[in-house]
Formats: C-alpha cells, structure tokens, sequence
C-alpha cells in the first residue's frame, strides 16, 4: 500500500478519534452534571426526611415522657403513680374492675 | 527578485544516496512518535467512555445515605428514650436594601416576636451599608409560616441547626443546653462534647446512663419536698454502686433547657456535682468503719456519751444525748457526735485524711457534666478539727462526691466512680478497695439499724430494706458562726441492705430550723424508693391503704 495513502488512513483514524473523544467527553461531563444534581436533589431530599424525623422523634418524645403519661393517668383513669391509692387492697380492685360477663350459649 | 516556480517546490526531489541514509532514522522517530501519540488517545478515549457510560470509579465515596450526619448526635437514656435531638430551625434574616419599610417591617415583626427590640430593628433594617442581617435566630416551622404569611418584602429565612429536649425540664442540670450555634453551655452536653460531635459524625446517639422513669420520680419527689421544706435547693442522685453508673440525678429549683436563656442562673446551677456544702452526719458511717478497720474499737466497746465533749474548748453535743452506754450501732442509728468525735480521735488526723483521699472525698468527682466542683477539704490542725471532721464538720463536697464514696458499702469496701455514660454489659469496672469486707458488713448493719429505729426512720420502706444514715449539718450564718436555723439536710443510704446495689443521696439546702434529714430528706428517699423499685426489679410490699 502506497505510504501515503497509509498516512492518510492514520490521519483519519486520529480525527475520528479526536471526534469521538470530545463527544465522549462531552456526554461524559453532561451525564456527571445532570447525575450530580439528581444526587444534590435525593441528597436534599433526605436531608429534609431526616429533620421531619428527627422533628418527629422528638415529638413522640415529649408525647411519651413520664410528666405527660402520670398526668394522663390521673386526668382520665383517676390513678397517681406510686401514691398511696395506686396500691390497693384487694376489696378495692373488685370495684374498679368492669363486672363479670355471663358466658352465653355460643361461649 | 527571483521569480515564484510553484513547479519547483511541488516536484518530488530526486532523492540521493545521502539524502536517503539521513531520512531512514528521521522517518523512525515520526513513527514512534506517532504511536506514542495513537497510545495517548486510545488512553483517553478508553477513558472518556468508561466516564460516560461507568462513572468515575476513582471519585471519593459519597457519605451512606442511610446515615443521618448532624452536628451533635442525639442524646438518649439508658432505654433509647429521647433526651436532646437537633431539628431543623430557621434564622430571620433581612436584606436591608430590599425593605420597603423598615419602621412598618419592624412594628409587624415586634408583634410577633414581642422580644425583639422596635428601635434596634429598625437600625438594622436600616443599614444598608450590609448585604445581610440577622433578625432572630432559631424560629420553628410555625414561626417561619407565620413571618412568610406577613409578606414583609426583605425578609427572608436562613435554614440551621437547633438543639431541643423533648422531655422539657427532666434531666436538665444534666444535659446542660448549648447557645443558638450550637456551641455547649452545660450539662453533658459540655462534658461530653468531643464524644457528641463524633457520634454526630457517623449519625448515632449517645447513649446515658440514666433512666427517664427513674428521673422523674426523684425530680418529682425531691421537687415536692424542697417546696414544703421551703429549702433555697435540693439534690438528689442515685447510683448504680456495682457499675457505677448514675441512674438518676436531679437539682431543684429546675429549668426548661428548650428557653435556658429565660431561667435564672440560680435555677440552672447544678446542685448535684456544682454545690459543696458540710455534709455532716452522713459522714459518720465512715468515721466508723475507720475506725474498725483501724481496730481502734471493735462491735462490743461499749462507750459513755452521756456528757458533753470538750476537745480544747470546744464543746461537743448530742442533740439528743444518750444515756447509759453505747455501742458502735447506738452512735450510727442515733447519730452521737459525741460518740464519732472520739473514734475520730483514736484515729488521728494522718489516718483519717488517708482514708478520706482513698474514699475520694478530697478531690472532685469526675462526672461526665461540664463542672465539677471540687470538695473544700483543708488537712485538719488539731484535734478540734479531727473530731469534727468525724462527724461531718470541716469538710464540704457535693452530693456526687458523698454518693460516690457511699459505693463502698454496696461493693464489699471497695470504691467505684460514677458515670453518667451506660456501661456496655461485659465492661471492666474499675474497683479500688477502701475497706475489708467483714467491716463495711458490720457497718452496713449498723446504717439499717438507723434506719429501722433510728433517726432515718421515715425512708424505711416495707419489703425494701433500705441502710443509710441522716445529715442534719448547721450552715454558716453572715459572721462566720453556725446558725441552728439554717440546715443542710441529708440523707445517704444504700439498699437493698442484704445485698446492697445501689446507693441513694437526697439533699436539701437552707431547711429551716427543726428539719432534719431525718425529717425532710428520709421521707424523700421513701417516696422515691416506692416508685422505682418495681423498675429496678425489687419487690415492695404495698403500704396500707389510707383510711
């Protein structure tokens, strides 16, 4: 094959490689872009799931903590923990329990 | 001029034989450069698709997005219940060049934060000089919501950081609480900096020693007590003596940490490991078992109490004296001075400060809190002050410091520091041996003794067997002398006696005259013990229903 020919077919491989590295990288740097700000945006994401959570864990917290539950426990069943009325004798109990159910045929 | 022959410069030269031989090694170098040049672009085309299609393997790894990253990790109680977290707040901001008007702007925003001053807002807002100026820090998501629905043109909001404590006042003087950056104040939070930081760093909590449960009941019950006894403050702990760690601490009067800047300093000064004070009689089951150890006396002297003790002028007194002889029991269960002085003398001050360095009563308790005050603990300098130091007098260290000395009596003589961090199951306890085994025994016996018919009565609890010993200390009035109405009064006990775990000390300081530890910190210790005694899987026997 003519050397020059040869030369030629070199030259126009080089230019296709030139070609297809500045549309690889091209398409490299644009993917790396729009990836980056997918991540930037899952990133912000869950940076805000986990303020809610943690928001919320400290919410159930505060709803949970000993002070809110005793205060409960005397507003609505009438019982102050650990006091003198919280023990009682066994004549008492019968009266806070509900009644005995009858069992009915099917039971 | 010579005339342009294109002819002449595109005709192919006759190539010579010298010609030749010098372009054979010329025409080997453009080869080898040109597939130097060919191995350089495979490189980087190879490269350039594995970006495109692969990604960059050699990029730094991105942070676990499981993992939550927050400057301070929360803090949470030996259960996992949730102490101190940090949530998402907002900083008012203002961009001064954008305000329309600032007196309007200022007015709209004092209504709603009534603590912002009117005129020093508008300077601000009035500052053009500025890009940029912070209004008010730490707004909730509500308070964000009710400024953005003003509309006030200029005014914007700054997303940071904001440490909150759900449980609101529980617990405070122990998680402390730190400024609007974040920056710790007190508490753990100062202590355990370094360690809270870190934990942030990798997104888990840190984890306490105390029980919430636990807490509450003490802080609860000391809180009513100090209220009746019209003390000025209160401390309370309870320790795990076989571990050390601390299951509850409390200091009365309490705050909220979530508005720290709102409480008084006074209410925020923690009592438990901040505050010395004389601790008196509590002091005197050491005194004792000193003594034993010392084989200065022995369980069957028997010694005479029944009159006054005069060490170089210095008269010494029983409150209540006792007639008759006493025994080592009789002068823990009805607390003789009288009876503590004299061992405290057969001792002598070299032994005596030895055993109070070894209890750790000389230097300051090394709980995980931003301060630890350290004990006041002069060398005694005659025997005036070794008689008093017998019986609680001359030495001044915090509720921390006395619990942690009490650890002996739950550890067979031996002492273990308290911590406020939760011990992994399997780790090492450091133990250092104070006293033999036989003599924190014979102690212990007699501690129950002064519980069941001595001055420590009201913090028996039926079915609980509670040792400990009552503190009654007089405080110094403005002349340098002991007033009878002012008392420091005390309790420190360890229970259950017949294997004793765990050690309790209640407080309460500036109790007026005739307040006893007996009297107002005992019943606090009872009333505690009642409550948190299923949690600590013991068994009370329910009181008798009030008639």
């Amino acid at each position: 094959m003519d050397k020059t020919l040869l030369r030629r077919g070199a030259y126009a491989v080089a230019a296709l490689i030139i070609v297809a590295l500045v549309i690889g990288l091209y398409k490299a740097k644009t993917d790396a872009a729009r990836t980056e700000a997918h991540v930037r945006q899952l990133q912000h994401q869950i940076d805000e799931s986990e303020a809610d959570l943690r928001a919320l864990r400290a919410e159930i917290a505060a709803q949970e903590s000993p002070a809110r539950i005793e205060a409960l426990a005397e507003d609505h069943l009438g019982v102050t923990v650990g006091s003198e009325g919280a023990a009682l004798p066994e004549s008492a109990l019968k009266q806070r329990l509900p009644p005995p159910r009858t069992p009915g045929p099917a039971e | 001029m010579r005339p342009f022959n294109a002819a002449s410069i595109l005709a192919p030269r006759e190539a010579t034989l010298e010609t030749l031989g010098e372009a054979a090694p010329a025409r080997n170098r453009v080869r080898f450069l040109a597939i130097g040049v060919f191995a350089v672009l495979l490189l980087l085309a190879g490269r350039a698709v594995q970006l495109a299609f692969s990604g960059d393997p050699l990029a730094e790894p991105r942070r676990n997005a499981g993992i939550a990253v927050t400057p301070r990790a929360d803090i949470v109680d030996r259960n996992g219940v949730l102490l101190a977290t940090t949530v998402r707040a907002y900083a008012l901001t203002a961009a001064p060049s954008r305000v329309w008007n600032p007196p309007e702007t200022a007015e709209a925003l004092a209504r709603m934060f009534p603590e912002l001053d009117r005129a020093a807002t508008i300077r601000r807002l009035n500052d053009t000089s500025r890009q940029l100026v912070y209004l008010r820090r730490s707004l909730t998501e509500e308070e964000r919501a009710n400024v953005h629905a003003l509309g006030l043109a200029g005014i914007g909001f700054e997303a940071e950081d904001r440490r909150i404590y759900p449980q609101g006042q529980m617990a405070a003087h122990t998680l402390g609480f730190t400024d609007v950056d974040l920056n710790p104040l007190a508490g753990v939070e100062r202590g355990l900096d370094r360690q809270i930081r870190a934990a942030g760093a990798v997104g888990r909590p840190v984890r306490l020693s105390i029980d919430v449960r636990m807490q509450y009941a003490l802080e609860i019950e000391l809180d009513v007590a100090a209220r009746a006894a019209r003390a000025s403050n209160a401390a309370a702990i309870l320790l795990d003596a076989r571990t050390g760690e601390t299951l509850a601490l409390t200091s009365w009067p309490r705050f909220d940490p979530n508005d720290a800047g709102a409480a008084s300093d006074d209410a925020r000064r923690d009592r438990v490991a901040g505050d010395v004070h004389e601790l008196g009689s509590t002091i005197k089951p050491f005194t004792v078992a000193m003594a034993l150890q010392e084989q200065v006396t022995t369980a069957r002297e028997f010694f005479d109490l029944s009159q006054a003790f005069d060490i170089d002028g210095s008269v010494i007194e029983d409150h209540e004296p006792i007639r008759g002889l006493a025994s080592l029991r009789d002068i823990l269960a009805r607390s003789s001075n009288i009876g503590a002085a004299r061992l405290a003398l057969r001792l002598g001050a070299v032994r005596q400060r030895a055993y109070l360095e070894r209890l750790g009563l000389t230097q300051a308790t090394r709980l995980e809190l931003g301060f630890n005050e350290a004990p006041l603990a002069p060398h005694a300098r005659g025997r005036r002050d070794v008689a008093g130091l017998g019986f609680g007098y001359g030495l001044a260290a915090t509720p921390a410091t006395l619990a942690a000395a009490y650890t002996v009596f739950a550890n067979q003589g031996a002492l273990v520091a308290p911590t406020l961090i939760a011990r992994a199951p399997d780790a090492e306890i450091e133990r250092r041996q104070v006293f033999a085994p036989e003599v924190t025994r014979q102690v212990l016996a007699y501690m129950r003794a002064a519980v069941v018919d001595g001055t420590g009565r009201a913090a028996d609890v039926p079915g609980l067997a509670i040792a400990g010993k009552t503190g009654t200390a007089e405080k110094l009035g403005e002349e340098s002398v002991y007033v009878e109405s002012r008392n420091f009064s005390s309790f420190a006990g360890v229970f259950p006696a017949h294997d004793p775990r765990y050690v309790i000390v209640v407080a309460l300081d500036d109790t007026g005259e005739g307040a006893a530890g007996g009297m107002v910190a005992a019943p606090v210790v009872a009333r505690t013990l009642r409550r948190i005694a299923p949690m600590l899987g013991l068994r009370v026997e329910p009181s008798a229903p009030a008639r």
